[in-house]
């Protein structure tokens, strides 16, 4: 009797459990299903999961819509010179913060995490008309500067820094090597789960990022994925719902497959930047 | 090989001095080694050699150049740290050419250096391994072969053996200084453990609050202690000192130096009491004696008293030192040692 | 000599340049200078007929029902989007971290978090879809069970609902992981001592589970509140503030007027970012007294 009730309970468990993956899944099938329809079906009503027949050519259309190489050279050129610089800017800072004492070091670093406070929401405004005076707002430029200084991750590999012991950096001083050698040979090689915390941050947030773009792009040419895909909404129309998502899912492609293969160490990478 | 010599030193760390108008010189070729408790200032002294904290004023020398403006990596030292601090992201060999390849030694040549010296500490068989992979042991070897391959003229040390075993340590410690005797180089070796330092130094600087308190071969500390710390700091278990009751002066003498009888004996010192403790440790034993005035500790090399069994401890005048109010060793041709010594006869007799 | 003694004290201030250079430039002074523009009356073609006018844009703003339109619906948004993702977050990871069903588990926990890695206008594009009033499918399960059909976005009075309850499906997932982390984290014999003292279940979460993970759950608060306070990006695509601005929020309000009237807007963006400041200086205040860290 007994072990009967357990194992409904388990199995009422089990079933639970589903439900609640289910509703975190099937928007994301249903977005892949919807990109393989025919315009009807995706207006029948009630609606069905799968398409009679795969419809491949919609990726084509979704494409043909609008310049969509441009847009993804562009997410590209973006996402990888904003990492490139947050990495080389934010190393030599880290350092500093984490083993050197100097004056004003303590308001420094309050400055840093200040900034990491302040909204790009309100502060975009000045930024554009900056931008606009340097006369690089038709450039990708202003997609990439204002990120060259990632505070959240200055942050981050400092506390990492701060946990090598120093008698490492002391013993390579004694080797005769270069702060700067200390830096690239000993420090980097040592926080390599640090960096690529905040590297794969910095990619998800920046390949996803949809606000900078909408308020700092006027054309086509340096406009990114996101942007695109939002514009199909006007150029498909509302209700061309297979091709939305077609290009929908052109966009999330990347990242979901990504996640598909290492979703453990992304998990943990987020949750780590979360919790320290 | 390289002398170091401090003049007129000073070390603050913000608003604290911690080592002030320090002089010393340390020998070439020798195996010094700095003892004192913690925070005396023996591990700033080390540091000031090496140039990672340098001194706030005053001149560091070695080989009789002031190193005061050259930077830690040019000074020809080599520091091996108590946590070892092996670059974990490098293998053996790595790790041991890191210095070489600053220095911008050739490929062969560094090939040849690290293949000679690890067969010297016995890591041959590991130069491809990352330091996770190694025992406590290797690691340590690691850090000597790093320091050893730079050929330095200073070989400085820092409580290297303190987070090895205690079977290793006695092991290590042979070691090191066979290792002294082969590379011929000053060593300066930093240490809290007074065993440690006993056994393996020429000469040993003895600290306290960041001053000398005497500076001499082992045998000479253990000897003629220059002052109560020195006595109180040196041997297992320490001099026995206790109040004279004259001129705030203090008698002391070695556990080792007295006699332990059941009957009353004509030693110069006697004293009455009963033992309290007794620690059997195999070829020795050591007595807790406890009697009205003073409570001593007694090593005697024969077990043969019980606790609680009343015993008196004599002690013959030449094992006796006194010390004098400002806590310096009376010597024993000084003024007042022969009364001193007739006093402490007397206070015995009442 | 003494050219070394230079460099060294130098070198900690040169290797902080680029960031700190960088943090000025689009950080700091940006602050400054909106703050300059909210007193101006801007002409983007013609910066040389912009003009100063005092308090003008803040008067304004106050005298603006549209304003207090955005202004509540980003408090209702805050409040509802915060205090139910927190709940559902915290259900979730205490379910989660049962001993039972480790494969279910892991595979809810990548399940949950999956959307917080995807781009919003993705998220927000496929709940559109799923949101349609005629032939999505969440209307269709609602006539599965027997209830009536909503019009979702397209309503004013639904549609505001609809943005919480993509938000919240957007973020509750990472929030319950990270509240998983703080639960795994509680050493167990704490919980057999308190087994040990006999206490019952909702005494051990009430008085230990709860204030072991109270700095999550305060990071959590405070990271979620601002967050929200800057809602933009569903909103922008899922409804473009309607509809009858029933989903106008302060950056959309900004948003809206950023290029028309430059000044006002940044008037509205120093309004917001004094408000996202106090928020932040309270939550610290009230807070910091009663979390218990380790």
């Amino acid at each position: 009797m007994h072990s009967k009730w357990r194992l409904i309970q388990s199995g009422t468990s089990y079933t639970l459990k589903g439900v609640v993956l289910l509703i975190f899944i099937f928007p994301f099938l249903w977005m892949i299903m919807t990109a393989l329809k025919t315009f009807p079906e995706t207006m029948v009503f009630p609606p069905r999961l799968l398409p009679a027949m795969p419809q491949w050519s919609n990726f084509v259309t979704a494409m043909q819509s609008g310049p969509f190489v441009t847009y993804t050279i562009n997410s590209v050129i973006v996402t990888v010179s904003i990492i490139i610089l947050q990495m080389v800017i934010m190393i030599p800072a880290a350092y500093a913060f984490a083993k050197y004492k100097f004056k004003g070091q303590p308001l420094l670093f309050a400055l840093v995490l200040l900034a990491f406070m302040i909204p790009g929401q309100v502060t975009f405004i000045p930024v554009y008309l900056m931008l606009a005076d340097w006369g690089i707002i038709h450039t990708l430029l202003p997609q990439i500067l204002p990120f060259a200084a990632n505070a959240f991750g200055i942050f981050l590999l400092r506390q990492y820094f701060m946990q090598v012991p120093t008698e490492i950096i002391e013993s390579a001083r004694l080797d005769n090597a270069s702060e700067f050698k200390i830096m690239l040979k000993i420090m980097v090689p040592m926080s390599v789960p640090a960096l690529a915390t905040i590297g794969l941050f910095s990619f998800v947030s920046h390949w996803n990022d949809y606000f900078w773009p909408l308020v700092m792009t006027d054309s086509m040419n340096v406009r990114p994925l996101t942007i695109g895909i939002a514009m199909l909404r006007e150029t498909e129309g509302i209700s061309n719902w297979n091709i939305i998502m077609a290009g929908n899912v052109v966009l999330v492609l990347p990242i979901l497959l990504a996640y598909l293969f290492s979703s453990k160490q992304i998990v943990k990478a987020f949750v780590y930047s979360g919790i320290k | 090989m390289a002398s170091i010599e401090f003049k007129k030193v000073t070390k603050s760390f913000g608003d604290s001095t911690v080592i002030e108008d320090l002089d010393l010189m340390i020998e070439d070729g020798k195996f010094t080694v700095l003892v004192g408790p913690s925070g005396c200032g023996k591990t700033t002294l080390l540091r000031m050699i090496a140039g990672l904290d340098p001194q706030t004023s005053g001149a560091v020398l070695i080989d009789g150049k002031d190193v005061s403006h050259t930077a830690p990596g040019q000074r020809g030292v080599a520091l091996v740290f108590q946590n070892y601090a092996i670059y974990p992201t490098m293998s053996v060999r790595e790790n041991i050419e890191f210095g070489l390849k600053n220095n911008k030694v050739s490929k062969e040549e560094r090939k040849e250096l690290v293949e000679s010296i690890s067969a010297t500490v016995g890591l041959s068989d590991y130069l491809d391994r990352k330091p996770s992979t190694l025992s406590g042991g290797q690691r340590q070897r690691v850090a000597l072969a790093r320091a050893m391959v730079k050929k330095p003229a200073v070989f400085l040390m820092d409580e290297p053996l303190s987070n090895l075993d205690a079977k290793l340590r006695v092991h290590m410690r042979i070691e090191l200084i066979e290792l002294h005797k082969k590379l011929g180089s000053t060593f300066v070796y930093v240490t809290h453990d007074q065993v440690e330092a006993m056994s393996m130094a020429d000469t040993i600087v003895l600290m306290n609050k960041g001053e000398i308190q005497q500076e001499a071969s082992p045998d000479t500390i253990y000897r003629e202690p220059n002052n109560l710390f020195t006595a109180q700091f040196v041997g297992v278990p320490p001099m026995n000192t206790a109040p004279l009751g004259k001129d705030g002066a203090s008698f002391g003498f070695r556990p080792e130096s007295a006699a332990l009888t059941r009957s009353a004996t004509d030693a110069w010192f006697q004293y009455k009491g009963v033992i309290m403790t007794r620690e059997m440790l195999g070829s020795e034993t050591i007595y807790h004696v406890k009697g009205d005035r003073y409570t001593f500790m007694i090593k005697c090399y024969e077990d043969l008293f019980a606790v609680d069994e009343p015993v008196y401890v004599g002690v013959p005048a030449d094992k006796l030192f006194f010390f004098g109010a400002d806590e310096k060793r009376i010597a024993k041709n000084a003024p007042g040692y022969q009364a001193y010594l007739d006093w402490l006869r007397r206070q015995v007799d009442e | 000599m003494n050219r070394r003694k230079i460099w060294e004290t130098l070198r900690p201030y040169v290797m902080i340049l680029p960031a700190m250079l960088a943090i000025l430039c689009f950080v700091i002074y940006p602050v400054f200078y909106l703050l300059k523009l909210s007193f101006y009356k801007y002409n983007l073609l013609n910066k040389a007929k912009s003009k100063f006018v005092g308090v003008d844009n803040y008067e304004q703003l106050f005298a603006k029902d549209e304003f207090y339109t955005a202004l509540t619906n980003t408090v209702w948004y805050t409040i509802a989007t915060v205090s139910l993702t927190m709940l559902i977050a915290l259900l979730l990871a205490l379910w989660i971290n049962q001993k039972k069903g480790k494969k279910i588990n892991a595979l809810l926990q990548a399940g949950i978090f999956t959307p917080h890695i995807i781009s919003i206008v993705s998220i927000a594009l496929v709940w559109m879809l799923l949101m349609d009033p005629n032939h999505g499918i969440l209307n269709f399960l609602l006539k599965l069970v027997g209830l009536p059909p909503s019009k979702w976005l397209q309503s004013s009075s639904t549609s505001m609902m609809s943005v919480i309850l993509v938000s919240i499906w957007h973020g509750v997932g990472y929030y319950a992981l990270i509240i998983l982390a703080a639960l795994k984290s509680v050493p167990p014999t704490i919980y057999e001592a308190a087994a040990l003292d006999n206490a019952s279940r909702f005494k051990t979460f009430y008085k230990i589970t709860l204030p072991m993970i109270s700095p999550q759950l305060f990071f959590i608060l405070i990271i979620m509140t601002i967050g929200s306070f800057k809602v933009f990006d569903t909103v922008r695509i899922m409804t473009g503030g309607g509809p009858n601005n029933s989903t106008s929020t302060l950056v959309y309000h900004i948003y809206e007027y950023r290029s028309n009237n430059l000044g006002y807007a940044s008037a509205t963006g120093i309004v917001l970012m004094v408000i996202i400041a106090i928020l932040t200086f309270v939550y610290f205040r009230m807070l910091s007294k009663k979390i218990h860290y380790q």
